[in-house]
């Protein structure tokens, strides 16, 4: 997995000021779910993102916990306000520590 | 302050750093606080209704099948990727939004796949992702108002192939 971490971003093609936008972001991941061994749960410490963080002008606007019941690399849509051009960043934490991180500039025209 | 620290203290010291160090590094040896996959720290296995229980405190859950839109196929063909999206009508202001949003498959072991916490910023409480089903279940969404106020609505998905392993 070289590529893990690798986050996508898509926006509309076009957005107007003051437009709710909806942005769909995919990130390359894993997401270990749980071994069993003999009907056991096996104890360590399992590779999946447990947290994103979306940002939009610097703002932290959004958090998701997510578990391991969200699919192998996790894709997720959610819903901006589109009020001035600027960054929307999305980081992504996992359980090892691994922090990975995209960027879209939401401009208007 | 007297500078208290002698010779014999600070070597006990870092000799304690020293074994500390090599014992996080065994297989079966103390795990580091950084581990947060371990099993302590996922949710725990538990029913649908212990869940709930845990994560509102027997708040009333009103029906929210008419402000809730959850969109989930009928039939899943494969259970390591179901598509959800969750759409809560809502202003979205500062006087009235949707604070966070839940969901949860009943009968997945670990039920709470993820909360989604939003903000007016938002501008409209929609989130969608993929999902993890073990089996044929009920999937609820929970949305939960500014105020407090916790919102439900349900829909069935039948899984044909289970999507969490063991």
């Amino acid at each position: 997995m070289a590529d893990i971490g690798r986050v996508r971003i898509r926006l509309p093609s076009s957005i107007k000021p003051g437009d709710v936008i909806k942005v769909r972001v995919l990130v390359l991941h894993p997401m270990e779910i749980v071994e069993r061994k003999d009907g056991k749960p096996v104890d360590k410490n399992y590779h999946f993102i447990n947290r994103v963080v979306v940002t939009y002008l610097g703002r932290e606007i959004s958090q998701f916990e997510t578990s391991q019941s969200i699919s192998e690399n996790p894709f997720f849509t959610f819903a901006v306000r589109a009020t001035e051009p600027g960054p929307l960043k999305v980081t992504f934490f996992d359980t090892h520590g691994g922090k990975y991180e995209g960027a879209a500039d939401i401009k208007f025209g | 302050m007297k500078r208290s620290v002698t010779r014999r203290a600070l070597l006990a010291a870092l000799g304690g750093l020293g074994m500390s160090g090599l014992a996080a590094r065994l297989p079966g040896g103390p795990r580091p606080a950084s581990a947060q996959g371990n099993l302590a720290n996922l949710g725990p296995e538990e029913p649908v209704d212990a869940t709930v229980k845990r994560l509102f405190a027997g708040r009333p859950i009103k029906d929210g099948s008419s402000a809730i839109k959850l969109d989930l196929p009928l039939i899943a063909e494969n259970g390591a990727v179901v598509p959800v999206t969750v759409e809560v009508t809502s202003p979205q202001t500062p006087q009235s939004y949707v604070k966070a949003i839940y969901i949860i498959s009943d009968k997945n072991r670990r039920p709470l796949n993820a909360k989604f916490i939003l903000s007016p910023a938002s501008g409209q409480a929609f989130v969608g992702t993929n999902l993890r089903l073990g089996e044929s279940t009920d999937v609820r969404a929970v949305a939960e108002l500014q105020d407090g106020t916790l919102l439900a609505a349900k829909r069935e998905v039948k899984v044909t192939v289970g999507g969490c392993g063991g």
